[in-house]
């Protein structure tokens, strides 16, 4: 008997391939390394500048000496080992890339769009580019991340994936969004 | 409708991401405290009107424990401060 | 003798003709009417029957307050009750009907009550339904529904949707007149984010109105290029048709959105109402003024309008109230009324000043009756002469309309929906926003200016104030010249003396001087107390127009100041806000989040049945073809788990990582049994208390490293415990080195229990997990075939030799057919929670319905887990308080059916035999029930007094709720197994 397990994702099955993209689009990554990294306490400032100075990490605030980090540079299995092993002392670090859902929402009615269920201020002077938070996105807690002008990264759990792919869908109900698994 | 929280960490959010604990002024007793001490801290609460310290957590956001010091008749906030960081002042 | 569309004029398109109906009659009227102007152009003049003594009623205002003009709005699932005639923008096809009028609104059976008005006085339902009580349900609760209410509304499901928004900016303006529309374009020009609302569809407010030029154009032209010039500017949001309705903590601003309420076909696309909460640094309230009506003797007469109602319809629609109007006036706006007329060649019958002498000057023709008042108006459906009394002189004044004007009064509600008390002006006569703050400022006729040239200098000057706040300096102050104003006082008249008939007070509910004068005998006097009794300033209206009146006439009556009297509350919503605006999208399945495991799709797979289990959709049972109920299914799957083996889902269990140097004290502390010393490697069931002594939660504790641990919680208090956690690391000991995060959703968890479980789990899993190296409560990393990392855990739920496998959640399902495919020869079957919960209870695991708050750890049988020794840790102290202590504590007791096919259900209470039901006798209750195949009876878990002591004892399950009594015998709670046996093997 061959073993091999077939990964899946958690929204597999309830988004099909669209027929052509729209002015907004969401785009469901289907595999992304994303890791938890907690700080030991006293050694913030420390883990901080270790995550922060390297270019192969996106850390994005969570809390207070915690970060949700994604990388394009790290594969899933592999992304949790190698922080490890750069934080060293400083930090404690958990595999989050099953845990976690990442989606980009991306278009001129984008910050419009997150306004039906945000309620942070997502004015390009407010919320820069670079900038991310944990907020609440109408039912549901997610890290929002500013990516660029028009652009932002949503994480969610991954059991409330699909929740909250409805929820935007609503949210941009008068807002032209077409939603899909990443090409890339 | 609305009341507007500014979390030391995350910035100004609406009271939606928080879940309140209440009065944050009780300090939990030490073990052998007397059984008066302990029924004070678990059970008894003084609902005062006016300027009250309570325990509200950032749930939806950092997921900090903080303290708000508000004014529970006006609604007016004076201050928002860090659960840990406002014990370290008690202490 | 009709109201009539004027030969020209107005901001109407003549062009564009607009089929409605009304009442089933059709009419037409112009893009850019409102239903209320439509109407009165068609000389529709009767809307409506009024509340209590269905009166004829007409249109009244052009504006939101109107009191009368409610109506009906749209058929079938879409249609609006009580909506205000005034605002309703006319759009091709729309169907309105008139309210509260039966059979029909000339022929009102209900006008009876006019006649038997003497009986229908203030306070007459505090008097008439007192007694006896009896009656209340059956008899007149039914009578006073059938009579009461307005509008009626429909239950199918709307199928509209709505959307709620946030917004921010740095000033939000609320109404564009003159003061609205200078305030948010200086704010514009220094580069402020602007939000500017208007809850009228055309923006413009009084200017829209104006008949005198600014800066040399029609006002209104001068609106259109301000406009014009702020919807080009990147940092303006214009809102139209946007009420902002209420104010609240921390400047936050709610505003409805008639996105599509004015439109022939609605776009599925959008909603048809938007609400807006707008966090605005700063606010001006530029609402305007409301004109007072004035209080006499059959004022309520259909084609008796407020003199600027008047004014608005001859001038924005092109419509005139009637072909011979009375102006009867307290000040210079009556004055003004009549000018618009005379300009647009209306006949004007009498204009008659309340004052005896004024500055004010009557357009040259018109008959001036100085010191003169209307005591009575003649007509059946409308209005056909008025009598007016000079000196006790009366007279006869044929006319098909009336403008009345008793001054004005600020708009001012939002400025005082934060407790904030209105403050009286003697000089205006009227009462002015409360000063609070700088957050929210007014201005123009809000804030008593009432010449234009006034309102766009306020509005400037109060934006340039909110410029500097925010730290930029103003540009682009420019005023329009503007002509030479009247002065706009007036002598206040709360009510004309000598009325000949009723005196209208508050419209819509029916409250006259006569009602006021008997609050104010009776001992109602107080403006709240008023406000009840007499039902005036109610209902949809809330007293817009007629409050002030009231509150002069009560001040008048009891001898004091309108101050002394003061308003009733303000509140949040100024006018009326649709559920479906307040629900926004969180309706059907999207009122709350579901969550699915990483399971749901090999569970769907095998032919699951779900349940919702809090957010979670979790398999239920997997039914076979050939299985008639539920049950066969479950106790086929229980008895295959005793006698092979079965796989059940249990990602859904909150599973919380803890790391740091002091991870073991933490949870130490966390966990009433001891954690410290549990070996690396090593699971341990764990129970969390309250400080009171009551137990919280239970799960697993399991040790993966020296400061690594691994916690499990119910699925149920996942998030609960997460808070907790929390708030003993923050708040309690926030000097232990510890860190934690919820991983529960980076692993799929399945449960492979029962005899042949290590047999099936061996074929998948490299490492050698037989009972020497994996003994029971072994926890720890393990690698599958085919190169996949794991962990697995050897701990029973089912009292089964059983296991729980973790691996990362994707792969969740492929692991689970992996072991389904490994366990088909060896009879392996999929199980849901209900089999969970029959093997769980047949081997007396507790779960929250056993653990709901009020059980010790030994009320649970679970007493022995205590670290007593230990330092300390949550619920220690009070752990040993009198009374969770006593004997005669309820215990946690199996029991048994004497019968075993009669069942029992949870929530039953236990009696001794031959005892009645009742408190004293109350002997405990049962908490889970089941039908156990492995026993072949029903069974229970319970608690029952000094319940360990009483095994073998013989007791009723009394089910007062089904009317069931059942005979148990109380025994051990664990069924199955006690000497766990097949736990060890
Ligand atoms: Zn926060």
């Amino acid at each position: 008997m061959a073993y091999e397990y077939q990964a899946v994702h958690a929204l597999d099955g309830t988004i099909g391939a669209i027929a052509e993209r729209r002015a907004n689009h969401l785009s469901v990554h289907r595999t992304t390394a994303v890791a938890m990294v907690l700080a030991v306490p006293g050694q913030t400032a420390e883990a901080a500048g270790i995550l922060l100075s390297s270019g192969e990490f996106e850390a994005r605030f969570s809390g207070p000496g915690e970060w949700l980090v994604l990388s394009e540079v790290h594969a899933p299995e592999t992304l949790a080992a190698e922080l490890s092993v750069r934080l060293g002392d400083f930090a404690f670090v958990v595999d989050q890339s099953h845990g976690r859902v990442v989606l980009t929402l991306s278009g001129p009615d984008a910050a419009r769009i997150l306004a039906n269920g945000i309620a942070v201020d997502l004015h390009a002077d407010a919320f820069p580019v670079g900038r991310a938070a944990n907020v609440l996105c109408s039912h549901l807690s997610i890290n929002l991340a500013r990516t660029g002008n028009e652009s932002f990264d949503l994480v969610v759990m991954r059991s409330f994936a699909e929740a909250l792919v409805d929820d935007l869908k609503v949210m941009a109900r008068s807002h032209d969004l077409s939603v899909d698994f990443a090409t890339r | 409708m609305a009341s507007l929280i500014s979390c030391p960490h995350c910035g100004t959010r609406p009271k939606e991401e928080f879940f309140i604990r209440g009065d944050a002024t009780p300090v939990r007793p030490a073990l052998m405290a007397a059984e008066e001490v302990w029924h004070d801290y678990v059970h008894l609460r003084a609902n005062p009107r006016g300027r009250i310290r309570e325990h509200w957590q950032h749930v939806a956001g950092c997921r900090r424990w903080l303290v708000v010091e508000r004014d529970n008749f006006t609604h007016e906030v004076f201050g928002v401060t860090d659960a840990a960081k406002a014990g370290e002042g008690a202490r | 003798m009709t109201a009539y569309r004027l030969a020209s004029g107005g901001l109407v398109d003549r062009s564009h003709g607009i089929r409605f109906t009304f009442d089933g009659a059709t009419l037409t009227g112009h893009a850019g009417d409102t239903l209320a102007s439509a109407l009165l152009a068609n000389d529709t003049l009767l809307v409506g029957r009024s509340f209590k003594y269905h009166r004829p009623r007409g249109i009244v205002t052009a504006g939101p307050s109107e009191p009368n003009g409610l109506v009906t709005i749209g058929s079938g699932v879409r249609r609006d009750p009580n909506t205000r005639a005034t605002v309703a923008e006319l759009y091709d096809g729309l169907e309105a009907r008139s309210q509260n009028r039966w059979p029909s609104l000339a022929y009102d059976i209900g006008a009876v009550n006019n006649l038997m008005s003497r009986f229908l006085s203030a306070g007459f339902y505090y008097k008439t339904f007192m007694w006896p009580a009896a009656f209340w349900e059956k008899v007149y609760e039914p009578l006073i529904r059938r009579a009461a209410g307005l509008g009626r509304t429909d239950l199918p499901r709307d199928p509209d949707s709505y959307e709620k928004s946030w917004a921010h900016c740095d000033l939000l303006v609320v109404g564009s007149g003159p003061a609205g529309l200078s305030a948010a374009l200086v704010a514009a020009r220094s580069g402020l984010r602007v939000i500017l609302a208007e809850q009228d569809f055309v923006f413009g407010g009084a200017l829209l109105s104006e008949a005198m030029p600014i800066g040399g154009e029609p006002a209104y032209v001068f609106a259109r290029r301000v406009v014009e010039e702020l919807q080009s500017s990147p940092n303006v949001t214009l809102l139209p048709r946007t009420t902002v309705f209420g104010w609240y903590d921390d400047n936050v601003f709610g505003a409805v959105e008639r996105v599509q309420k004015g439109v022939a076909v609605v776009d599925a696309t959008k909603p048809v109402e938007r609400m807006w909460r707008i966090v605005a640094k700063h606010a001006i309230l530029a609402t305007g003024a409301e004109e007072r009506p004035l209080v006499f003797g059959g004022n309520d007469r259909p084609g008796i309008l407020t003199a600027s109602a008047v004014s608005t319809y001859a001038n924005r629609f092109g419509v005139a109230a009637g072909e011979s109007v009375t102006v009867f006036t307290n000040g210079a706006s009556g004055y003004r009324t009549a000018r618009d007329l005379a300009a647009q060649g209306v006949e004007i019958a009498a204009l008659i000043d309340s004052r005896p002498a004024s500055g004010d000057i009557a357009p040259a023709g018109v008959r001036l009756l100085r010191g003169g008042a209307i005591v009575d108006t003649k007509g059946r459906h409308r209005v056909r002469a008025v009598v007016a009394d000079r000196g006790g002189f009366e007279e006869l004044i044929a006319c098909d309309a009336v403008a009345m004007s008793g001054g004005w009064s600020p708009v001012i509600h939002l400025a005082c929906q934060r407790g904030g008390k209105p403050v009286w002006s003697e000089a205006l006569q009227a009462f002015m926003a409360p000063d609070v703050g700088s957050g929210l400022v007014m201005a123009g006729a809000a804030a008593g200016h009432y010449l234009l040239s006034e309102c766009f200098d306020d509005g400037a000057r109060k934006a340039s104030a909110v410029v500097e706040a925010v730290g930029r300096s103003v540009s682009g102050v420019e005023q329009p010249v503007i002509g030479e104003e009247a002065d706009p006082s007036f002598t206040a008249l709360w009510h004309v003396p000598g009325a000949k008939s009723k005196a209208f007070v508050d419209f819509q509910n029916d409250v006259h001087t006569k009602d006021l004068g008997l609050a104010v005998r009776e001992g109602f006097g107080h403006v709240e107390h008023a406000k009840r009794y007499t039902t005036g300033g109610m209902a949809t209206d809330q007293g817009k127009l007629g409050n002030i009146n009231a509150i002069g006439i009560l001040a008048g009556m009891r001898g004091v100041s309108p101050a002394e009297v003061g308003t009733t509350t303000f509140r949040p919503f100024y006018t009326p806000v649709s559920f479906g605006a307040m629900a926004g999208a969180s309706i059907g399945e999207h009122a709350m989040p579901t969550r699915r495991s990483p399971l749901h799709g090999w569970a769907a797979r095998n032919g699951a049945v779900f349940i919702d289990a809090g957010l979670w959709y979790r398999s239920s049972w997997f039914p076979k073809a050939v299985e008639k109920s539920w049950r066969e299914s479950v106790d086929r799957e229980v008895r295959n788990v005793r006698e092979n083996a079965g796989l059940c889902d249990v990602s859904t269990l909150g599973k919380i990582e803890v790391f740091g140097p002091d991870a073991a004290e933490f949870l130490n502390r966390l966990y009433c049994n001891p954690v410290l010393k549990l070996p690396v490697g090593k699971a341990r069931y764990g129970l969390m208390l309250r400080e009171d002594g009551m137990v919280y939660d239970d799960g697993t504790v399991s040790r993966l490293g020296d400061e690594h641990f691994f916690v499990t919680t119910t699925t149920a208090m996942a998030s609960g415990v997460l808070s907790h956690m929390e708030f003993a690391a923050q708040v309690l000991w926030p000097d232990l080195r510890v860190r934690f995060l919820s991983v529960s959703d980076q692993w799929a968890q399945m449960s492979i229990a029962g005899p042949k479980a290590r047999t099936i789990l061996q074929a998948v899993v490299e490492d050698d997990i037989s009972n020497a190296s994996f003994p029971f409560l072994a926890a720890r990393e393990v690698r599958l075939k085919g190169n996949l990392k794991a962990r697995l855990f050897r701990i029973s739920f089912s009292g089964e030799l059983a296991y729980e496998l973790a691996v990362p959640a994707g792969h969740g399902e492929a692991v689970a057919d992996a072991l389904m495919r490994a366990g088909a020869s060896h009879g392996i079957c999929a199980y849901g929670v209900e089999t969970l919960n029959v093997l769980r209870l047949e081997k007396g695991h507790v779960t929250h319905a056993e653990l709901d708050g009020r059980v010790t750890p030994d009320d649970a049988g679970l007493g022995r887990m205590m670290g007593t020794s230990k330092a300390d840790f949550i619920g220690k102290r009070l752990s040993t308080r009198f009374g969770l202590t006593a004997a005669d504590r309820m215990q946690l007791v199996g029991l048994k059916s004497v019968e075993p096919e009669k069942d029992m259900r949870a929530g039953a209470h236990l009696l001794k035999d031959g005892v009645k039901p009742s408190t004293i006798n109350d002997q405990g209750w049962v908490s889970s029930t089941c039908f156990s195949p492995t026993l072949g009876g029903h069974i229970a878990l319970a608690f029952l007094k000094s319940g360990r002591e009483r095994y073998g004892e013989k007791i009723v399950v009394w089910d007062q709720l089904r009317g069931v009594e059942t005979f148990a015998e109380v025994c051990d709670p664990v069924f199955v197994d006690p000497e766990n046996t097949k736990l060890m093997a």
